[in-house]
């Protein structure tokens, strides 16, 4: 099974709800990332100009996940950009009982002229979150508040 | 059509029900909806769920609220009103939102609909290019750290020492556009490198800039209209709503986060992850209020800086100066806020996430020159209906913790609204109507059509109704921009 993500417009009338699946955790952050920059803009209209890479550590897992999410509504009005495509890769050291993230937004600088935008995501809300495995899928709800 | 909810609703009177106690564990008092039968069963299941939960909250007063335009939001309802005991109450970002102090501004003008029509794609086409909105947007307000920290502190006064703005305004601003007890202390860092670039943005989702003209057959308080500045007659006015952008957005962030780690130090449980919260009067507690305020004071000043650009869009286009037209501002109010407010010789904190403070005649927290008709409230309804400008009421101050309804609440998601109906195409029939809209976000503009909200003249019927504010006069729409 591909990494997946729909959106669930039964669960939320003003902001936006989506749901993530993946076989694994890595791409249970890429499908959750992918929710959240298609929600900002159609990434097939935003060039590849731009690129940072993060590395961020949690205990939880769950924890993580939300990091990286509002990570990335971080860096939408940090650096007033809109993303093509990201990179994932989650691992789990379990010496130091962390699960570490190491990531990359791929993208460009805002332009309403060039650019599908779509909305402006506030935040990634704790309302209804959830993360976790279940017959062998990773999933991931997560709503926005936009 | 039956209630989507199987707990019992009792009707207290035709405007006002009622959820007992008993009705689920853990309540610790009931739960009040305002609106008519036809609103309230028009409501969806996330209200009835979530304005109980709230009334489930350490230190909760009297009844957990939700006004007629409520419907599902995460944590507290929009439309969601709660006071709380300041001795031993909790405060809940989940009560403000995270848009702390979204709120709404009016603005007066002595044009008519005769003056603007002619040039009306001019007028909406500067206003377009000097309020940023969107995506990203960044305003033109340079700021250093340390003038941010002078935002937060000051709000919408920085903004007029800056030259954006008269003193008039700031007399016509709840709390004069500052909230005492802002701290930048206790903003983070992050939150103040979202809010840097932002101020002077209108942002996106339902927040707009919206030109609209009073007629004489939708003035229904002559006297409070003329108070307000308003005659009708085609008379021109200008809306604008929006709130404190990144900083805010970050700062509802932070304090979730820390507010979940401090409720297992204090003991508390809650229905609903987004409804963390802390003691008010503990550390986290009061950083939180100092932090929320600061926030609240920069969407004061946003609002102010948008006011300046839409004085000097007008200044080109009808070249005149702001006051030769008459652009005094009528009110500017918050409806995403927690305050401390004085009932009956108590002291509380009042949440109020999607409702609007509407003190009535004689309260000392109103402008003098409301003193004797009581404090405006703006409520922004949709794109395409309309909106209105209400009256606050003794009755509030006594039932409604001093609250009323902010909008006409949606009935309807944002992918249906989009899968309804198309960007492009609502924009055309807009125009037909003679409403030109311009938009950032065609997809964006398709979630805000008329389609996905309730009637904003039943919603004020219900309030106009129970008495928590008298409807005064409606604005009909002729020009939006959108984010």
């Amino acid at each position: 099974m591909a990494n997946t993500h729909r959106f669930r417009d039964e669960i939320v009338l003003g902001d936006l709800a989506f749901e993530a699946t993946a076989d694994s955790v890595s791409e249970l952050f890429a499908a959750a990332a992918l929710a959240v920059i298609e929600a900002m803009a159609d990434p097939l209209s935003v060039k590849t100009k731009w690129t940072q890479e993060f590395r961020l550590s949690e205990i939880e897992l769950g924890d993580l996940l939300f990091e990286w999410l509002n990570t990335i509504v971080f860096i939408k009005d940090t650096h007033g950009v809109v993303f093509h495509d990201i990179r994932a890769t989650v691992s789990h050291d379990s010496e130091k009982n962390l699960w570490h993230l190491d990531a990359a937004l791929i993208g460009d600088a805002v332009d309403a002229t060039r650019q599908d935008l779509r909305t402006d995501v506030k935040a990634v809300t704790k309302h209804l979150y959830e993360v976790g495995q279940k017959e062998g899928t990773w999933y991931a709800h997560v709503v926005l508040d936009v | 059509m039956k209630l989507v909810t199987s707990m019992n609703v009792n009707r207290l009177t035709d405007v006002i029900w009622e959820i007992p106690k008993t009705e689920k564990p853990g309540m610790l008092v009931p739960a009040r909806i305002y609106g008519t039968e036809k609103i309230l069963r028009a409501m969806d299941a996330g209200v009835f769920e979530q304005v109980t939960n709230v009334s489930c909250l350490p230190g909760i007063q009297r009844y957990a609220l939700c006004m007629p335009d409520g419907h599902w939001g995460y944590g507290f309802p929009i439309g969601g009103v709660a006071a709380f005991d300041i001795g031993h109450g909790i405060i809940s970002p989940g009560g403000v939102g995270y848009d702390i102090n979204c709120g709404m501004r009016l603005i007066r003008t002595d044009l008519t609909l005769s003056d603007v029509k002619p040039r009306l794609d001019a007028l909406m086409t500067e206003l377009f290019r000097t309020v940023p909105a969107g995506v990203g947007s960044k305003g033109f307000v340079k700021l250093s750290r340390r003038g941010l920290q002078e935002v937060m502190r000051k709000g919408a006064r920085w903004s007029v020492d800056q030259g954006y703005g008269w003193d008039s305004d700031l007399t016509h601003t709840e709390e004069e556009g500052c909230l005492a007890g802002a701290d930048p202390e206790h903003v983070s860092e992050q939150a103040c490198q979202r809010g840097m670039a932002q101020l002077g943005t209108l942002g996106s989702g339902n927040h707009y800039l919206e030109v609209q003209v009073v007629r004489n057959d939708r003035i229904y308080d002559r006297h409070a209209a003329e108070q307000f500045g308003i005659h009708g007659h085609d008379q021109i006015v200008i809306m604008v709503h929006c709130g404190s952008r990144g900083l805010g957005h970050q700062v509802g962030t932070d304090y979730v986060r820390i507010f979940e780690k401090a409720m297992k130090r204090y003991g508390i449980t809650v229905k609903d992850q987004q409804l963390a919260c802390a003691p008010y009067q503990s550390q986290e507690g009061q950083h939180y209020f100092a932090a929320m305020n600061c926030a609240a004071n920069t969407a004061f000043a946003n609002r102010q800086i948008i006011t300046h650009q839409i004085r000097e869009a007008f200044r080109t286009v009808f070249r005149e100066s702001p006051e030769e037209l008459g652009m005094r501002q009528i009110y500017d109010v918050a409806h995403n806020i927690a305050k401390v407010e004085r009932y009956e010789k108590q002291d509380f904190l009042v949440h109020r996430k999607g409702a609007t403070r509407a003190f009535g005649p004689g309260s000392p927290d109103v402008p003098e020159s409301f003193r004797k008709t009581g404090q405006p409230v703006i409520c922004g309804g949709s794109m395409e209906t309309g909106s209105y400008i209400l009256v606050g009421t003794e009755k509030a101050n006594t039932e409604s913790f001093g609250s009323t309804m902010h909008g006409a609440g949606r009935t309807m998601s944002r992918a249906q609204a989009k899968r309804t109906v198309h960007g492009a195409t609502l924009q055309r029939s807009m125009a037909e109507r003679g409403i030109l809209v311009k938009a950032v976000s065609m997809s964006g503009l398709a979630e805000e059509a008329g389609i996905a909200y309730k009637n904003i003249a039943d919603v004020v019927e219900s309030v106009d109704t129970a008495g928590i504010t008298r409807k005064v006069a409606e604005l009909l729409p002729i020009g939006n921009i959108k984010g």
